[in-house]
């Protein structure tokens, strides 16, 4: 924005004189915001802070100055916890502003630092083996819990992925490319069952007034692990894969229908995208095997997809 | 100078932009943004992210339909090979080019609408596809040949895409040129860039000022980040040192070091401090943001050749220092001092709180069923208290 065509608005009376002096300042750059900056080098400390402490744990398992060290980390997330509930308002079912621009981070910060505490006990106790699956649990729980209390969408979804690792299931388009969908067998099913259940609970949840800005972070996770829960079903299950796709259709008729409901065309991307590769291979099975006849399919449904949505344009752009 | 869309629509449009988000951060209120958005009116269909890429992908596929049948129709009645099958993709890709403009642009009045990019993207790889094949996969030609198109495709359809080609063909094209000419040519290529550059990065930053560049501002600016970036990657001791050895197979003896390596060196460090110094004086937001990236990236260079082998002790020690020295400065920021502030008074327009919980997601810990959180190497760069959700 150049500072002319803000006096032009002023000109024209579309600005009060007191709302042109404060865009003026901005525009001007006599004020000059650093926020995003900063806080994308808070992020980025989190990050690697977490990481190193992660390996330094893991490499120096039983050296003396090893317990030293996880003493002064545990201290490290008493203090972020502690800083966390002083400076935090009580807690409320909608949504709150964090109390200063670091809060989130801290939080953030003491979460991963008290997963990293856990599992060095864990491991140091050679609890490690046969409980592996509890461990993620609770981090899940923890991270869950601080969620809810610091009003945290960060520290959320890393709860959603830790429980949904808790059942196998790795929720990671990374891993999806490297491996095949899920790592093991069946794990599809699981994924359908979890999509569909923590879907439900966010809805419940949604429906109290609890927390309802979080209900977008859950749809999000529960459309995607189901929609490749199903997408992963049709394709391992050659002949008999009718069911899946029928859940498939339905899954992409309720993400549409969230979509619509969270105003959100995220969900819609997602339910064109797995209904399309869905429905192609579902006719591959029908349609001639012929390159002519697979070019114009391609030209006519997707085609027909680009004229129906510049066709009600006035819908797409509605919500935008 | 003009691009092919209709510039008072596309000053509507800009300004809207603004307007909705002075409105989103309560600086103007709802009926104000009604007012302005009735009086700036902007016929252009350029709808959300979201249905660009929906839309991007679907033209792209359907338009791979197309290319699939002609492809069929022409095999089917000749069997010529070679130059007609070049020159026949180069007369599409211009076709496919008076499509764009003749019927999306200029008809239904898309404004970067994801067909839009997918036809020009589509035109551009048949063009310069076709011109790569007649010229034999010459690659002085070829690289001018891109040059030429993507400037052209950036000047008039204002892609950013667009944009990055034409930088990297500039690039390409310099460092190509030199490199073939061999002997001293080759050693001087990291001054040849850092003395053409520089004089470009001002000139692009005196056109940017310029009221009539509104229109072409996003490409200018990034085409000043990517300025900034080539002249550091050119001084960059890991750069020219990686380069060397890898390309122009230099050899180098224990004890020795790359012709000049006091220079690169001095220019490893100075650079950063020169970009962080005057985005800060000049409050200049690209200078500030491509100094924070090749800071980080000389920090690297550094520990790449003097490395202690504990990179876990460095991450930890690292990110540490961030975290300190960052709230100490969000503290320091608590009131406004010297015009800068921490507070978030207009945000990109793409930052958004669900996308920086997604990445939180997917960079940091609670992902595998491990339970130490030691991994999280992927380093995504955006986060924060997020603000708009206008997803």
């Amino acid at each position: 924005m150049r500072l002319e065509k803000l006096k032009k608005l002023r000109e024209k009376n579309f600005l009060t004189e007191e709302q042109y002096a404060n865009l003026e300042v901005i525009i001007s750059r006599k004020l000059f915001s650093v926020s995003y900056e900063l806080t994308s080098l808070l992020y980025l400390g989190v990050l690697l802070f977490t990481t190193g402490v992660g390996i330094l744990i893991y490499k120096n398992i039983g050296d003396l100055g090893h317990l030293l060290s996880i003493a002064a980390l545990s201290a490290l997330t008493l203090g972020c916890f502690i800083y966390a509930f002083k400076k935090s308002t009580p807690y409320s079912s909608t949504k709150v502003s964090a109390p200063t621009p670091y809060f989130d981070y801290i939080v953030l910060l003491g979460c991963l630092l008290f997963i990293s505490v856990l599992g060095y006990l864990q491991f140091q106790f050679s609890l490690l083996d046969e409980r592996l699956g509890q461990t993620t649990l609770v981090a899940a729980v923890i991270f869950f819990l601080a969620a809810y209390r610091f009003d945290h969408l960060g520290v959320l979804s890393l709860a959603i992925t830790a429980f949904a690792s808790f059942w196998g299931l790795s929720v990671s388009p990374q891993q999806w490319y490297h491996n095949d969908f899920f790592s093991s067998a069946n794990l599809h099913i699981t994924a359908l069952f979890f999509g569909t259940g923590l879907a439900g609970i966010a809805l419940v949840l949604h429906q109290r007034g609890i927390k309802q800005h979080f209900t977008f972070t859950y749809i999000n996770f529960c459309s995607l692990i189901f929609l490749v829960g199903a997408l992963t079903g049709i394709f391992i299950n050659e002949s008999s894969y009718g069911l899946y796709l029928i859940l498939l259709y339905m899954g992409c008729a309720l993400t549409v229908y969230a979509g619509y409901w969270q105003k959100s065309f995220l969900f819609l991307l997602y339910a064109v995208v797995f209904g399309y590769i869905a429905t192609t291979y579902f006719l591959s099975d029908f349609l001639v095997n012929e390159a002519g006849i697979w070019f114009l399919y391609m030209l006519l449904s997707c085609g027909g997809f680009v004229a129906f949505v510049i066709n009600y344009r006035s819908y797409f752009k509605r919500q935008s | 100078m003009k691009s092919a869309y209709n510039e008072t629509w596309l000053y509507n449009l800009l300004l809207l932009k603004d307007a909705k988000q002075w409105q989103r951060h309560k600086l103007i209120s709802e009926e104000q943004l009604a007012s302005i958005s009735a009086a700036h009116s902007s016929p252009f269909f350029h709808p959300n992210v979201i249905i660009r890429i929906l839309l991007f992908l679907a033209s792209l596929i359907a338009l791979s339909g197309v290319t699939g049948l002609l492809t069929i129709f022409v095999l089917s009645i000749s069997d010529e090979t070679g130059q007609v099958i070049s020159v026949m993709s180069i007369l599409y890709g211009i076709a496919a080019f008076i499509f764009l403009e003749a019927i999306f642009i200029r008809g239904a009045k898309h404004y970067k609408s994801g067909v839009t990019e997918a036809l020009l993207y589509h035109a551009m790889a048949f063009v310069l596809g076709g011109m790569a094949s007649i010229t034999d996969y010459n690659v002085h030609i070829t690289t001018i040949g891109c040059l030429i198109v993507f400037s052209l495709s950036a000047w008039r359809y204002l892609d950013l895409i667009s944009t990055l080609g034409a930088v990297g063909s500039l690039v390409f094209l310099l460092f190509y040129e030199l490199y073939t000419m061999g002997g001293i040519m080759q050693q001087i290529i990291p001054i040849v860039f850092i003395v053409l550059f520089t004089p470009l990065y001002f000139v692009i930053k005196k056109q940017k000022e310029k009221p009539e560049a509104e229109v072409w501002l996003d490409c200018l600016i990034l085409m000043e980040a990517l300025m900034l970036l080539i002249i550091y990657a050119a001084g960059n001791y890991l750069v020219v040192r990686e380069l060397s050895v890898n390309l122009m197979d230099m050899q180098i003896e224990t004890g020795q070091d790359i012709p000049f390596a006091l220079l690169f060196y001095f220019l490893t460090i100075a650079i950063p401090i020169l970009y962080i110094y005057f985005g800060l004086k000049n409050k200049d937001v690209v200078l500030i943001r491509v100094s924070l990236f090749v800071l980080a990236f000389s920090v690297f260079t550094f520990k790449y050749y003097f490395s202690l082998g504990h990179p876990e002790i460095t991450l930890t020690l690292a990110g540490a220092f961030l975290l300190v020295v960052t709230i100490l400065l969000l503290r320091y920021l608590k009131t406004p001092k010297h015009g800068f502030t921490r507070e978030n008074i207009l945000s990109d327009k793409w930052r958004n709180a669900n996308l920086e919980a997604f990445v939180v997601s997917q960079t940091l810990g609670g992902n595998h069923p491990t339970a130490t959180s030691t991994d999280g190497g992927a380093g995504g760069s955006s986060a924060g208290g997020g603000s708009t959700d206008s997803f």
